[in-house]
């Protein structure tokens, strides 16, 4: 081969090599924005999930981890409900109920999510928070009854806002129960959620209810006074029959906590 | 999911610095760098040797490379707005570009990893939150891939010591060091081409020969000794020895409240070795088993003082630390306790939370 003829080779062999170079870097520079966007798109789509489900299990589910199988474990269940809030509906123009129903719910989820329980249902007026679920929680009562004194000092405060708008005051009863429950997603075909069952989510809604019956806006079982130290100032309510109960329930109105 | 380093909430500083010009002096003579976390420091003897360990500390069985990588994926997974902005332009210093500190936060890098480097990263990362807890298994399974047992105990010290240094500097929410940042972005182009030589100098600083001083005796003897223990030979194991005796030295709090504290982030994390020791130094301190069950189930101790008692349940929210959350409270604690306590329950509580990450994996 004359040394013209390899100096054109060569010259063909670097052009290659330079292109395909060329080539891979763009298809890695290309690569790397694909994915840079995909993870932004699974961002945004976990922060979204997150207002649906614990942050926690949203990560659980996103990495693809098998710990959210239901399982058998002690949680604290707080229930709140809105009292005469169905009737203030047909007063109110709907636009201003779902305001007032929205900053309700806001104000009740961060004095809740300040001592480590997640709302897990929303229904109507009423919500269900969760202490010990999906993370172990060895506070959960204590938690529990901290996020119900905050709830109400947080209630109290919105009120006043409620107030000077010449609006409708809101008032709560919130039942706090706990116990051996399942936990874990939950569902069927396309519907699925994150949520406990068993026999002491019907104590604790059926303790809510008794707030009515006892005129108080925070009631705890037994149980979870066993948990609780002496800064909490508790007042036994007399014991009252429940549907689906053969003992009557007893009852003690969270008061205040020493400070 | 972890965050991008300009979403983390950073707040003010929660103390001043304090200089001291002989302390100063002092970092310099032994290779520190006099940080705004050394300046804020600087009035807690034990908590300013364990952090200058901790920046001058040397690895002698996993390689350097790893070492940052490691301190990169720690600060990034504990949203530590300081260590993280300080190790991304530590990386870019030694000459590792943009684009390639973008694969590792991000995750891209991993599929170009082999199995051990990716479960290097996963380990850290899994180490760091401890959510799902890890155990033993996560260390078997690095030397399953080919880590010695040494290299793993050394990569779970150094994760467990920057969870140690990202709270401190959590909590006192020293402020970024963006000179630091911004001279590295300056002068990017030229790191670029220095990098490798810079990177040499950095590898030679942080490769350690093992530590004939840190054997099983010394380490083992001590409060939470058997933690220590299996980590003889390496040379950071003096770092954490080092702050365990000072921590429990340290007379700015009492040890019923120090190990109150650790038993509190024992349980926290379900770590029943952990809380055990925590149990044996409090019975030395004069509390009953219903005492101690006591506290540790309402977070509360009618044998520690008022401003003391605060800690119990401030402490449990530094375990899974939510940063902005965490520099809130520790602000309201500091408020009602003071600058001096407030520091010295910051070393304790990150303390407390690297000595039990550490022991999670022995049981």
């Amino acid at each position: 081969m004359s040394a013209e003829a390899a100096a054109w080779l060569l010259a063909a062999v670097a052009l290659a090599a330079g292109a395909l170079a060329w080539s891979s870097a763009r298809r890695a520079r290309l690569f790397e924005r694909l994915h840079a966007e995909t993870k932004l798109r699974l961002e945004q789509l976990q922060r979204e999930f997150e207002r649906f489900a614990p942050p926690d299990l949203v990560e659980r589910l996103t990495e693809g981890r098998g710990d959210v199988a239901p399982q058998r474990r002690q949680v604290t269940m707080l229930f709140a409900d809105l009292q005469g809030f169905t009737s203030l509906c047909d007063r109110l123009d709907p636009a201003l109920t779902v305001t007032l129903l929205n900053d309700y719910f806001r104000h009740m989820s961060e004095a809740i999510q300040r001592h480590h329980g997640h709302i897990t249902e929303l229904v109507g007026d009423g919500l269900l928070a969760l202490f010990g679920a999906p993370e172990t929680n060895p506070w959960q009562c204590r938690d529990a009854v901290l996020a119900a004194l905050d709830m109400r000092a947080a209630l109290a405060a919105y009120n006043a806002k409620l107030r000077v708008q010449a609006l409708p005051e809101l008032r709560f009863g919130v039942g706090i129960h706990t116990g051996e429950v399942i936990v874990g997603v939950m569902g069927a075909g396309e519907l699925n959620k994150f949520t406990v069952t068993g026999d002491p989510i019907n104590v604790a809604s059926r303790v809510e209810g008794l707030t009515r019956e006892h005129g108080v806006d925070l009631l705890i079982t037994g149980d979870v006074r066993a948990e609780l130290d002496e800064r909490f100032r508790l007042r036994e309510m007399p014991p009252v029959n429940v549907k689906g109960k053969p003992e009557p329930i007893r009852t003690y109105h969270v008061e205040s906590i020493a400070t | 999911m972890t965050q991008e380093l300009n979403e983390i909430p950073w707040s003010e500083p929660l103390l001043p610095p304090d200089i001291d010009p002989a302390w100063e002096a002092e970092l310099k003579r032994r290779g520190g760098n006099g940080s705004e976390v050394d300046r804020r420091i600087a009035p807690s003897p034990w908590l300013r040797e364990a952090c200058l360990g901790i920046n001058t500390g040397q690895a002698s069985e996993i390689p350097a490379h790893l070492f940052n990588v490691a301190a990169l994926v720690t600060s990034q997974e504990n949203a530590c707005r300081y260590c993280y902005g300080a190790n991304r332009a530590y990386l870019k210093m030694l000459g590792y570009s943009e684009a390639y500190i973008r694969r590792i936060e991000t995750e891209a890098h991993l599929a170009e990893l082999n199995d051990k480097e990716r479960a290097l990263i996963a380990f850290c990362r899994n180490l760091a939150r401890s959510r799902p807890r890890p155990a033993r298994a996560e260390l078997e399974g690095l030397v399953r891939l080919g880590y010695t047992l040494a290299a793993a105990h050394e990569l779970a010290l150094w994760i467990a010591l920057g969870c140690f240094y990202n709270r401190v500097t959590i909590l006192l929410a020293v402020p970024p060091e963006q000179g630091f940042e911004q001279w590295v972005l300056a002068k990017r182009f030229r790191l670029m081409l220095m990098g490798p030589v810079m990177r040499l100098l950095a590898e030679r600083r942080r490769r350690g020969k093992r530590d004939p001083q840190a054997t099983a005796e010394t380490l083992g003897a001590g409060d939470y000794g058997t933690v220590l223990r299996p980590l003889a030979g390496l040379p950071g194991a003096r770092v954490m020895k080092g702050a365990l005796d000072g921590a429990f030295a340290s007379p700015v709090l009492s040890r019923a409240v120090k190990a109150l504290m650790f038993a509190i982030v024992a349980r926290s994390l379900d770590c029943r070795p952990s809380e055990a020791e925590a149990r044996r130094l409090l019975a030395a301190e004069g509390y009953s088993e219903a005492e101690v069950d006591k506290a540790l189930s309402t977070l509360q101790s009618p044998k520690l003082s008022q401003s003391e008692a605060r800690l119990l349940p401030w402490v449990r929210d530094t375990v899974h630390i939510q940063t902005a959350q965490a520099q809130s409270r520790t602000r309201e604690l500091a408020a009602a306790i003071g600058g001096p306590a407030a520091l010295e329950a910051i070393g304790v509580a990150a303390l407390a939370n690297a000595t039990v990450r550490l022991a999670m994996l022995l049981e």
